[in-house]
Order: C-alpha cells, then sequence, then structure tokens
C-alpha cells in the first residue's frame, strides 16, 4: 500500500475501543478484525510492511458494511469510511478486482446503454428462474439454494425501465435535474416514476438525468477507483454542463456519491473540481427538495389510507447517518400520511445490505436485516418507507423473507399517492 | 509457540482458535498505543474453554493473557511475551439479576455499560463507571480494579464484586466470596483478584453487588481561571459536607481538545472546568446543586451551568468522557499516568506540574477524578523525538516520585501493567514485591498467567 494520505487518518485512532459499541457487523462476528479499530491497525500493519498478504487484508476491509455508525461515534471523528475505501482502492491495485465485478463496474455501470441492456437480459433471464414466490409488493423469485445464499429473493424485473417509459422529449430540459439512479431507474422503476411526478408537481420545470451513469459507489467501495472515476467524471461533466438550478436524488448512496466521496476521486487541483464542487453544492436529497418547494403545502389532509402509526421510516445510513437528513424525511412522511407514520422500531440501524457485501456474505446480511424488520414488524409497523436503492432492495427481501405482509416502500411513492389520490 | 501446542488448541477451539496475521494484528494493542503480537487468539465461550486453555499452557508452557475489550492504559492486556491472548468477548451473558438480594451474575465479556442498562431497568444501580464504560468489559474491570468518575461517592469496582469463579494459573476453578451481604470466611481471596491485572486468575464469573437507583440526579459545569481554583472548590465542597457522585477536572488543554470537536461556547479566559454531580432524592438533589453553585462562585467561578435532565446531563458528561482519545490530536502518544494524592495536596500537585512541564520542556495535559485526589497526568509526546521522549520519561519519574512523597499512590485505577512497573517497589517497598512475589507463585506456579506485568524483573520495557 503506498497511500500517503492514510496515514494521517489512521494515526489519528487512539484504539480506544468506542468503534466496538455501535458496529453493525460486531454482535455478528464478536471479533475485533470486525470493527474500525481492528481494520485501522491492519491497514497500518499493511502500510509498514508488516503484513504483506494484501489478499487476507483486503479481505479483512471487505467485510465492513460501510455503514459510517463508528465515525458518527468516534470522539476523534477519525475518518473510517474514507480509510476503509480508499485501503480497499490501494489493496486493489495489488490483487485486483473479481473478474465479475471488473466487468459490471466498468463495462456496464459507466454506461447507461449497457446498463439497459443488462437489465434486459436479466429480466429475460429470471422467466427461467424457479420457485416464484408472491408478495404484497408484487413478484419475487426466489433464488435456489448455492446460487446466491439460502432463500435470498430479488424483485422481478420490468421489461422497461423508467426512463425507457418516458416519451421522447418529455421531461429533456428543466431547470430541475432528477438523478434517478440505477436501482429506481432499472429495478424500482415506479419509484423513478414517483420521485419524478412528485417532483414535477413542484411547479417548476424537471429534467430526468438520461444519459446518466452509474453513480459510483459500488465501484469505489469495491476499491475499483478508476470506473468510480469514470463514473464520476462523466455524471459531473455532463451534469455540470446542464447547468441545473438544483439536482434531486431519491436515493440516499447516490447523493452521499457526489456530495462528499466524489472529492477523493476528483479532489483540489483536479481539473474538474470546480465542476464537482457545484455539483455537489446543487446536489439535494428529495426530501428536503419537496420542503423547500412547498408542494407539500397544497396537501389537504393526510392520506387516510393507512392506519395510525403503521408507516415506518428505515433511516439509511448514508443519508441519515453520514448526511444528517434523518429529519426531512420524517417531515416529509408527516405532511404526507400524518398519523399514520410513527417512529419505528431500530429505525437508525444499519439494514446491512451493504452493495457488495449483501453478495459477499448473504447469510450475515439477511441475519442483521431479518432481525430489523422483525423488530419493525413487532412494534406495530406494517409499511417501511426508506429513501435508498440499496436500502429498498434489501428491506424488500428481508421483509420477503420474514412477513410477505410487510410492503416496502419509498417517500416518494407515499407522497405521490397523497398528492395524486382520487 | 510449539506447533504441538497450537495443534492442541486447534482441536479445542476450532474455528475459535485464530492464528492468522491479521487477527493477531488486530490483538496486539490496547489504549496505550502500544504493540506486541500474540501467536494466538481464542474465543472461549465458557469456563471449561478457558480451564482447558491453562491446563494446555502448563502442559506445553505457553503464556495467556486475558483481554477483554482492549482498552486499557497500563498494558494490562498486552501479550508482551507472545503467546496466546484469550478474547473473552464472547463470554458476554448476564446470567441472572436477583432484584431481592441485589446482586447480578454476569460473565466476563458483559460491557459495563450493558449491565448498568440491564440493572436500571430494575430500578437498580451497578455504579462503576469507568471513561471507556460503553466498551470496556467488566472482567476487564475486575482485573484493572476500574475506578470511574463516581468512585468519589459510590467508590471502585472492588467495593461492588462479591464473588468470582475464576481460573488460576494451575487450571483449577476456584469459586470465591459470598452472594449475601457480607461474608469473613477465610482470607478475601475475591478481593485478591481484583486488580491483579490478570496474574493470579482468570476471572470466568463474578457475583456483582448493586445498589438502589438514585431518584434523581444534576449535574454542574463550572468553569474557573485556573486549576488552582478547581482544586480549592473541591476542598471547600466537601468542607461544606456535600458527597458529590462526581468532581471531575479538566485543565485547559483537555477543554481546547474538546472544544475543537464539540460546538461547546465558553466563556473568555476559561482555564479549568470542573464537571459536579450529585444525586440522590428529589429535593436533596436540588438543595446540594444550589449549594455546589454558591461554592463554585464564591470560589471564583467564571460560570457555573446545569443540568438535570438527562440529554442536558449527557451533553456535559460527553465533554468529560471524550477527552481521552481526543488527546491523540495533541499529540500521537500520551503517557497516561492516574495518581492520587490526598485531596489536600491537589493544588500543590497541580504547581508542581506547572513547575516540571516549564522545566523539563514537556507538554502536559491534566484532567480526572478531583474529588478522589486522582488525577490523570498526560505527558503528550509526539513519539518520533527521542530526546522528548527521553524527557518525558523523566518527568514521569518525577511524578511518581513527588506522588509518593506526597503519600499518594502512583496508580489509582488503571494498574501497573508494564507502564507502571519499575516503579512498583518505589511505592510497595521490596517486601512488598516479595510478599506479592510469592502469592503470585501460590496463584500461578509456572508463570502462565499474563507474565510479564507488575514486576519489573519480567516486564518488557516502556515503548
Amino acid at each position: 500500500m503506498r497511500d500517503a494520505d492514510l496515514k494521517a487518518l489512521t494515526g489519528l485512532c487512539a484504539k480506544c475501543g468506542t468503534c466496538r459499541t455501535v458496529c453493525t457487523l460486531y454482535p455478528e462476528r464478536k471479533a475485533e478484525i470486525a470493527v474500525a479499530r481492528g481494520k485501522i491497525a491492519l491497514i497500518d500493519a499493511a502500510m509498514s510492511g508488516e503484513d504483506n498478504d494484501a489478499d487476507a487484508v483486503q479481505e479483512a476491509l471487505t467485510d465492513c458494511l460501510l455503514c459510517g455508525r463508528c465515525e458518527r461515534a468516534c470522539p476523534n471523528q477519525v475518518l473510517v469510511e474514507e480509510i476503509v475505501m480508499k485501503g480497499r482502492a490501494d489493496l486493489a491495485e495489488e490483487v485486483g478486482i473479481p473478474a465479475w465485478k471488473r466487468v459490471l463496474f466498468g463495462k456496464v455501470m459507466t454506461s447507461p446503454a449497457a446498463t439497459g441492456i443488462a437489465r434486459k437480459a436479466a429480466a429475460a433471464g429470471q422467466r427461467l428462474l424457479p420457485g416464484k414466490i408472491p408478495t404484497a409488493s408484487g413478484l419475487h423469485y426466489r433464488f435456489p439454494d448455492g446460487l446466491g445464499g439460502e432463500g435470498r429473493t430479488v424483485p422481478k424485473l420490468p421489461a422497461k425501465g423508467f426512463l425507457e417509459s418516458l416519451g421522447k422529449g418529455e421531461a429533456a430540459t428543466g431547470e430541475v435535474m432528477l438523478f434517478v439512479g440505477c436501482v429506481f431507474d432499472h429495478v424500482f422503476p415506479e419509484v423513478g416514476r414517483a420521485s419524478y411526478e412528485t417532483v414535477k408537481a413542484s411547479g417548476r420545470s424537471v429534467a430526468v438525468f438520461r444519459d446518466a451513469a452509474c453513480c459510483g459507489l459500488p465501484a469505489m467501495v469495491s476499491g475499483d477507483r478508476r470506473s468510480a472515476t469514470e463514473c464520476a467524471e462523466a455524471n459531473v461533466r455532463r451534469l455540470r454542463a446542464a447547468e441545473p438550478g438544483a439536482i434531486v436524488f431519491p436515493c440516499g448512496s447516490c447523493l452521499l456519491m457526489f456530495k462528499r466521496n466524489v472529492f477523493s476521486l476528483i479532489p483540489k487541483g483536479d481539473p474538474l473540481y470546480d465542476d464537482a464542487v457545484f455539483v455537489a453544492n446543487h446536489a439535494v436529497d428529495y426530501a428536503s427538495f419537496l420542503l423547500s418547494s412547498g408542494v407539500l403545502d397544497r396537501l389537504p389532509e393526510p392520506s387516510p389510507v393507512e392506519k395510525v402509526g403503521e408507516i415506518g421510516y428505515h433511516d439509511p445510513c448514508h443519508l441519515s447517518g453520514t448526511l444528517g437528513k434523518g429529519p426531512e424525511a420524517r417531515e416529509v412522511l408527516s405532511r404526507a400520511v400524518g398519523p399514520a407514520f410513527a417512529e419505528m422500531a431500530g429505525a437508525d440501524l444499519c439494514c446491512a445490505y451493504g452493495g457488495t457485501f449483501n453478495m459477499r456474505d448473504y447469510s450475515t446480511s439477511a441475519r442483521i436485516g431479518e432481525n430489523k424488520v422483525t423488530a419493525a414488524v413487532r412494534g406495530g409497523t406494517k409499511v417501511i418507507s426508506t429513501a435508498c436503492s440499496g436500502c429498498a432492495l434489501q428491506m424488500r427481501d428481508m421483509a420477503a423473507r420474514t412477513d410477505p405482509s410487510v410492503r416496502v416502500v419509498h417517500i416518494a411513492e407515499l407522497v405521490h399517492q397523497a398528492l395524486f389520490r382520487k | 509457540m510449539h506447533a504441538e501446542a497450537l495443534s492442541a488448541l486447534g482441536n479445542l477451539f476450532g474455528d475459535r482458535l485464530r492464528t492468522s496475521l491479521e487477527t493477531r494484528i488486530c490483538y496486539s494493542f490496547d489504549a496505550t498505543g502500544k504493540k506486541f503480537l500474540p501467536d494466538a487468539v481464542v474465543y472461549p465461550v465458557n469456563a471449561e474453554d478457558v480451564r482447558q486453555t491453562v491446563l494446555l499452557a502448563n502442559f506445553h508452557r505457553f503464556p495467556v493473557v486475558p483481554r477483554g475489550a482492549g482498552s486499557g492504559f497500563s498494558g494490562g492486556s498486552l501479550p508482551v511475551q507472545g503467546g496466546v491472548v484469550l478474547s473473552t468477548e464472547r463470554m458476554d451473558r448476564i446470567i441472572s439479576i436477583d432484584t431481592e438480594n441485589l446482586y447480578a451474575v454476569v460473565e466476563p465479556g458483559v460491557v459495563t455499560e450493558t449491565l448498568k442498562l440491564e440493572a436500571r431497568k430494575r430500578g437498580l444501580f451497578y455504579p462503576p463507571d469507568p471513561a471507556s464504560l460503553k466498551f470496556s468489559t467488566v472482567g476487564g474491570n475486575i482485573a484493572e480494579c476500574a475506578g470511574g468518575m463516581c468512585a468519589v461517592k459510590y467508590g471502585v469496582t472492588r467495593d461492588y464484586v462479591l464473588g468470582l469463579e475464576a481460573v488460576l494459573g494451575t487450571g483449577e476453578l476456584l469459586r470465591t466470596g459470598v452472594a449475601t451481604a457480607k461474608g469473613v470466611v477465610g482470607y478475601d481471596l475475591t478481593r485478591m483478584i481484583v486488580g491483579s491485572e490478570g496474574t493470579l486468575g482468570i476471572v470466568t464469573r463474578a457475583t456483582l453487588r448493586l445498589i438502589p437507583l438514585p431518584e434523581a440526579a444534576a449535574t454542574l459545569l463550572a468553569l474557573f481561571h485556573e486549576n488552582r481554583r478547581s482544586a480549592e472548590t473541591v476542598n471547600a465542597i466537601v468542607a461544606a459536607r456535600v458527597t458529590p457522585s462526581a468532581m471531575e477536572l479538566m485543565d485547559r488543554t483537555a477543554i481546547d481538545c474538546v472544544q475543537a470537536l464539540m460546538p461547546v461556547q465558553l466563556p473568555e479566559g476559561t482555564g479549568s472546568a470542573l464537571l459536579l454531580e450529585v444525586d440522590g432524592a428529589e429535593g436533596q438533589v436540588a438543595r446540594e446543586a444550589n449549594l455546589l453553585t454558591e461554592v463554585c462562585h464564591a470560589h471564583g467561578a467564571i460560570e457555573v451551568r446545569r443540568a438535570s435532565d438527562a440529554p442536558g446531563r449527557e451533553e456535559l458528561w460527553k465533554l468529560r468522557r471524550s477527552i481521552s482519545p481526543a488527546l491523540r490530536r495533541v499529540a500521537p502518544v500520551k503517557l497516561n499516568e492516574d495518581i492520587v494524592v490526598p485531596r489536600s495536596r491537589l493544588a500543590d500537585m497541580f504547581a508542581f506540574l506547572s513547575d516540571l512541564s516549564d522545566r523539563r520542556n514537556v507538554r502536559i495535559v491534566t484532567f480526572g477524578h478531583a474529588g478522589d485526589g486522582n488525577i490523570h497526568v498526560n505527558i503528550m509526546v509526539s513519539g518520533t523525538d527521542a530526546d522528548e521522549a527521553r524527557r518525558a520519561e523523566e518527568a514521569v519519574a518525577e511524578v511518581f516520585h513527588k506522588t509518593v512523597e506526597m503519600g499518594g499512590t502512583i496508580s489509582g485505577e488503571h494498574g501497573v501493567g508494564i507502564s507502571k512497573a519499575p516503579f512498583l517497589e518505589m511505592e510497595v517497598g521490596p517486601l512488598g514485591v516479595a510478599v506479592m512475589k510469592r502469592l503470585k507463585a501460590c496463584f500461578d506456579p509456572n508463570g502462565i498467567l499474563n507474565p510479564g506485568k507488575i514486576f519489573l524483573d519480567e516486564a518488557a520495557v516502556r515503548v
């Protein structure tokens, strides 16, 4: 490992142990190697040459959800997320990126056309999968054992993505830019649609960002710095050129990428740095945009569809934790659904999706996620709302596994329902 | 370590034995910043695992170093001679809480705060509260006899340990102490093990005294121009016959450090702060808080803030708890010494430290449990300057000599570990050391348990 910046960052860790108290994985692993303090010690050992087994260190660094809970609890404000991502990227240069990730991040996710083709291919492939199970939120497929974990369910992919459903020339230009994100375009196009319609209801002209590359977060957290940079640069360039007044993100993880993570890919001094700053300054989470737009003022009364206290909110780590946008989402919910919204048990606990973590260690991811849904249901929640694509994928899978009557929705869908109910 | 010993451990622990370099690195440190690689790490889940480990260690002659959360400040859990780190983090069950007889039975890996919260749910109180309570374990607290903020009123870990189950250095499982309010049968082996830093036995179960939870509490933050004023105030409070449940002092550097990390506005000229807490019955708390405010003002407080609700109190406490790790921002290495002097000599100690800092040209940050006369003296060093390191070592030695000369002790709550081993004899005398060694031989004849700790002749050199 060679990154000189890393040393300055890891040097602040006093090895006090506070990270042990909040780590999402620690209760599962019960070993020091799971927590930030251990990982930082390993990065230091890799940098000093004490540990030259890059594969083994990478393996340890990969066993992390990047939920950031340790970073927020740390009395020294050690930037754990950045440290782990930098560590992974440095080590990836030594050990390489797994082939499937290389193709996914480097070839597919950098191009909107390729992502569309990939979804179509996957949707076609799904029809061959056995073992459909019905859930309240449409059809899910259950993976056969040994093909991605015990009992994993995946959403039935739609024939058409959200972007494809737009008419020719529809939402092509506008003062507000909507960054839908891969998942809300290709997997849950209804979320893309609900976000678009509700943002449009603000009365401002809305353009949907069509030639978006993946936000780059999946590549970045996997240590694939090159693909992540490609994604980030392409997006920043195109977003800057569009001169939007605001860029609205229905997905908290995409937002984090442009608010914060982008600066370790496009740092000060980079020719694109000023453009990245422009994008960061204009990037806003869906809930904050809605509150500032005044669209919710038009709601006569909260929607009577759900019963009192049935709708909960799951805090996405990146959005509520790192970016501190928990109150805004709750405000939107209270305005949209009134007393149907109530604080969910364990709302701020990580769902343990962790992007590629879920693919790497499905059983751990599922155990933590199931606990979350079980606690929520026990507390009376019947609809789990959230505002992040990773969380949405995970919570739907976990609901399908534990209690298929639980609905998982994006807050935009509830707002849409409230605004446009007949 | 011999391959044979490792394979025997493997038979015993399966995948709960880890020998990868990565795991060993993760168990090579504690909060001292020092580092010693173990040969292996085991994760026992019950007393039998611990017993078998120690039996194997006697057969193959390898060191066994018990470790809770690795948050100690004296190196108690560092494997200075290699061997096996025995991590108690998977022995983390609260076995029972007896609400009639007021005690809890717990495994050593229970995090101190978890026990406190469980007791609280039942209207009970487990007082020991080291600053690390959110992550340090009961087992580690017992091994080091951890103190904390409320020791001034409630005492330290030792005062709450009624009985223990521990694996001795021979591999025998000793049960000692009582589960009753009193007990004087034979020698007090329980107290013998408390504070013995894992050198006499490995605690596998503890019976801990609980007391009724005080009804109310109030926290005050009093700001002064200098430490001398704070020290005088502490003595004035005692003279006023109030026993606060905490009297914590922070000097200017400690305050600055925490301020850099937290949005707290303090008045111009703040050079020292006292965090005070009173607890008890509702009316009494209000009365005492008023009295403390008066005493503080009478002794030159610039400002006194008060919080009576839980979130407000937690805000004030967060200031205090964050100091220790935050000092990392002043300098990467801190020699954290937890000396105790008679309370009446506090002001003299502060004067001495200020003079010492100038004379030796070292940066000293002080904070801690002023109500106990227990001051954390932190000598801050860069870790890269050899001359500075030497000056710091000399300063530490001076602090210890002065402490003993004042009638104090060189460790109030961190233990000797490796950090204070060179000074053990200075405080307890040659006979004291000799008797301690005879006892050690009696509990652990082969020197299996945590070798290199407390006693200098086997100790690793200070890093």
